[in-house]
């Protein structure tokens, strides 16, 4: 089977060149005949990718160490779920995942477009199996090939880094490839219709939702790296501004730009170039994303090791999908007049228009700065690097201005906004954002940035909450609902809208979280068993940890050292919490596993940091219970993860299936969708 | 031209981008050094002492001492010239992977006195690891 599997993977290379030679032939010469086959290769090669998948988990999972990927990324004692997540836990399995993931995406795309959209067909099936491929190319013939053999057969192997041993790692990476892979979709689509010429909006309409699956998929796939590092990396941050984190950043900020520009040339007509070029630009980045964290081009604390034949690889084919994507957009240049121009400064258009500069310049920063080491090297023959104070200083003020966005953009009039239209949706909103600066400045709170985001965050929720409210109300009234009902119907009957709104209000609660960083507080304190810890709460009271003692245990996976805390809060006990040091059979060095007590106002992040003698700890000697802990107060960390929940409640509700789109509402009663439409 | 006031907005948020990059480099610059560099340049420009830098090595076998859980004291050397060497002090909390021999990355200030005041203190995987190139990313 495992055989098979590696069989299934060289086949795979030329029935996907095959199936490229007979889209294009076919779409060339009109011949259905051929099209229809090359749709068939997908099918096919998905098939071959799912027995290569197979082949390799079955490795995993029968311990065969003879091959040098399981050997490096497993070993007999490892639980046989981290065994079959060994698919993708390093970069020869991912990219073999990679592909599994884009030919399913290209299957679907076929076949939900078996009987319509049938011009576009060839050239989506060409250029998806284009980027197929590329990667079984590289699978194939750089050095990494997930079934290389080892010269001998070990009799175990190296097994998986502790840190990696993670609910949330298992889960994060193919979040976000199927992200990744799922916006090949879209930009397939725009290639061809460059291609054929039909450069109007229905392109972007036959995409819109795998736009948005793949947006849904990025932004968990973030989220949960998110969570991993806050749990597993044990420092209490979240986001590092490493480069592998600025990788799927990248095209999460355009993919973010494209969402919302595709909204201006469906109503407007405007923007058709821009939006071609923004689902190159992504799927670029998304390519880009991979190689970076798959080459090691750039030092990040996810990956250490060079393999600069990848990396030239990688840079070739996205040095020629780019020229490509230029050419084609070049050459249709005059069909992709914009059919309107912007009238006003103060419209939606311009506040879209605005959002995507922004995020353009948000991403073009986050590149500089994750490239800069590599472009003063070229240069100027020093590296020269910028930390995160780099990335924060320039993307603060940016996501404050994006952050008011996705309030004003919701209501701020097509074309050109007047004074009165102004006045009715701002007015109360900026009201509520100087209450709330006021409020918290009473309370004590100083600090610019914290205060701007608080205001601006109860300036956003004034405006969302009024229209989910204005909107409720009018269905209430028209059509005789009561309020939850019409609430209910309301978010029914428009979904993309409602359900972008929810997403706003998840990114308002995120950046809540956000600003919550800039009052966290540490106290780090060595301890005997017995002695107590103080850390102060940005809020005003005071944790009080007393250290218990240390346990030891020892399991097959590992060694562990458990340290006990008791919690009180003002006198008042809360409970307790473990924080612990593993040092796995795997390696010789310690591991900590942080507690967290999780409050909805505020995070108590402990860490073990040190144990003063293991031995001792071991034998249960109490002159050896010494440690170190680091108490982290982070004050509402847990609104980020509530935010992210509320994005994906609301993605989920602009994505389900079915009728929802504005286009089918036009039989309806006038004046109720007159006011329900006005998208 | 109607829109005019359009571009001149475009304009704006373009210029404040660029401006809070460029701004942004001048705080954030460090440069990224190996222990054979640093030592070079501070020899040639007595500036290097006094703005923060980035250096990656490998410490010295048998060189680490502490005081307590708060005070550190290691020598980081070239990975190719085990003789250009320099001392390191640092006050915080070391990350798990630290021990002898561990590639490690190094960011803070290079004193005149010649020892590296180190704000942070980064850790490249240990040898077991050498073979995964890339188990971490992701």
């Amino acid at each position: 089977m495992i055989l098979l599997g590696e069989f299934a993977l060289w086949v795979a290379l030329p029935v996907s060149i095959w199936g490229i030679v007979l889209a294009f032939v076919g779409g060339h010469r009109k011949r259905g005949d051929l099209v229809l086959s090359a749709e068939r290769s997908v099918y096919a090669v998905f098939f071959l990718l799912c027995l290569t998948s197979l082949g390799i988990i079955l490795a995993f999972v029968g311990e065969h160490y003879e091959y040098r990927y399981v050997w490096g990324y497993s070993s007999r004692e490892l639980e046989t779920y981290f065994k079959v997540t060994g698919l993708w836990a390093g970069q020869r399995g991912s990219l073999v995942f990679w592909v599994l993931l884009l030919t399913l995406f290209s299957a679907i795309a076929v076949f939900q477009n078996r009987r319509k959209n049938r011009e576009f067909m060839p050239s989506v099936v060409g250029v998806l199996l284009t980027i197929t491929a590329f990667f079984l190319g590289v699978l194939l013939f750089a050095d990494v090939n997930p079934f290389e053999r080892l010269p001998f057969t070990p009799a175990n192997g190296q097994g998986l880094n502790p840190q990696l041993q993670n609910y949330w790692m298992t889960i994060h990476p193919p979040t976000l490839y199927l992200g990744f892979t799922s916006f090949s979709v879209p930009f397939a689509f725009g290639v061809a219709a460059l291609v054929t010429g039909k450069t109007d909006s229905r392109w972007l309409v036959v995409t819109r939702r795998w736009t948005l699956l793949s947006w849904f998929f990025l932004t968990n796939g973030i989220i949960f790296g998110m969570r991993w590092a806050y749990e597993e990396l044990g420092w209490g941050g979240y986001w590092f501004w490493d480069p592998v984190e600025n990788a799927s950043l990248l095209p999460w900020l355009t993919a973010t730009a494209f969402l919302h520009s595709v909204m201006i040339q469906e109503h407007r007509g405007m923007l058709k170039m821009w939006n071609l070029s923004l689902v190159s630009l992504t799927f670029l980045l998304t390519i880009f994303a991979t190689f970076l964290t798959r080459s090691g081009l750039i030092e990040s604390v996810h990956s250490f090791a060079q393999n600069t034949r990848i990396a030239y690889i990688f840079l070739a084919f996205l040095g020629v999908a780019t020229m490509a994507c230029l050419l084609l957009i070049l050459w249709r240049k005059d069909d992709l007049r914009a059919e309107r121009t912007i009238e006003s400064f103060l419209s939606r258009e311009s506040a879209f228009l605005m959002n995507n500069l922004i995020l353009l310049g948000s991403a073009f920063a986050v590149l500089w700065g994750t490239l800069f080491p590599l472009i003063s090297e070229g240069f100027a023959g020093t590296k020269v690097a910028v930390g995160p104070a780099f990335f924060n200083r320039v993307n603060i003020p940016i996501g404050l201005v994006l952050l008011a966005l996705t309030g004003i953009g919701p209501v701020i009039a097509w074309r050109k906004a007047t004074r009165r239209n102004l006045e009715r949706n701002f007015l109360s909103p900026l009201l509520m954002a100087a209450a709330v600066t006021a409020g918290l400045m009473i309370a004590g709170m100083r600090g610019f940035y914290a205060l701007a985001t608080f205001a601006i965050c109860g300036f956003v929720l004034t405006i969302l909450a009024t229209e989910f409210w204005k909107g409720t109300r009018a269905r209430a009234r028209i059509e005789g609902e009561g309020l939850g009902r019409a609430f209910l119907h309301l978010i029914a009957r428009n979904r993309r809208r409602w359900g972008g709104y929810v997403v706003h209000v998840g990114i308002v609660l995120m950046f809540a979280g956000f600003a919550g960083a800039s009052f966290h507080t540490e106290t780090d304190q060595s301890v005997e068993p017995g002695d107590q810890i103080r850390a102060a709460s940005p809020y005003g009271h005071e944790y009080v940890l007393t250290y218990q003692g240390l346990s030891s245990s020892r399991t097959p996976n590992m060694w562990q050292w458990v340290a006990l805390m008791d919690v009180s809060r003002d006198g008042r006990r809360l409970g307790t919490v473990t924080a612990e040091q593993r040092i796995y059979s795997t390696s010789d060095q310690p591991i900590r596993e942080v507690g967290i007590r999780s409050t909805p106002l505020e995070d108590v992040y402990v860490i073990l940091a040190g144990v003063e003698d293991f031995e001792g700890a071991v034998l249960n000697e109490s002159s050896a219970q010494g440690a170190v802990f680091q108490v982290l107060v982070r004050p509402l960390v847990g609104w980020i993860w509530y935010g992210g929940l509320v994005i994906t409640l609301g993605s989920l509700i602009a994505l389900w299936p079915g009728a929802g789109g504005p286009a089918r509402r036009k039989v309806q009663a006038a004046p109720a969708s007159a006011r329900l439409a006005k998208v | 031209m109607k829109n005019s006031r359009f571009y001149i907005g475009l304009a704006g948020v373009a210029m404040v981008v660029t401006f809070l990059i460029w701004t942004g480099f001048d705080k954030a610059m460090v440069y990224y050094l190996t222990p054979v560099e640093l030592m070079a340049k501070a020899a040639e420009d007595d500036t290097f002492h006094d703005i923060g830098v980035k250096v990656s090595g490998r410490v010295v076998k048998g060189s680490y001492q502490a005081e307590g859980a708060f005070e550190h004291y290691f020598s980081v050397m070239d990975l190719a010239r085990e003789d250009a060497s320099f001392r390191v002090e640092y006050r915080d909390i070391l990350p798990d992977t630290f021990s002898d021999e561990t590639e490690v990355v190094v960011e803070g200030r290079f004193r005149r006195d010649g020892v590296f005041e180190a704000t942070t203190v980064l850790t490249k995987c240990g040898s077991r690891y050498e073979a995964m190139p890339d188990e971490m990313a992701g």
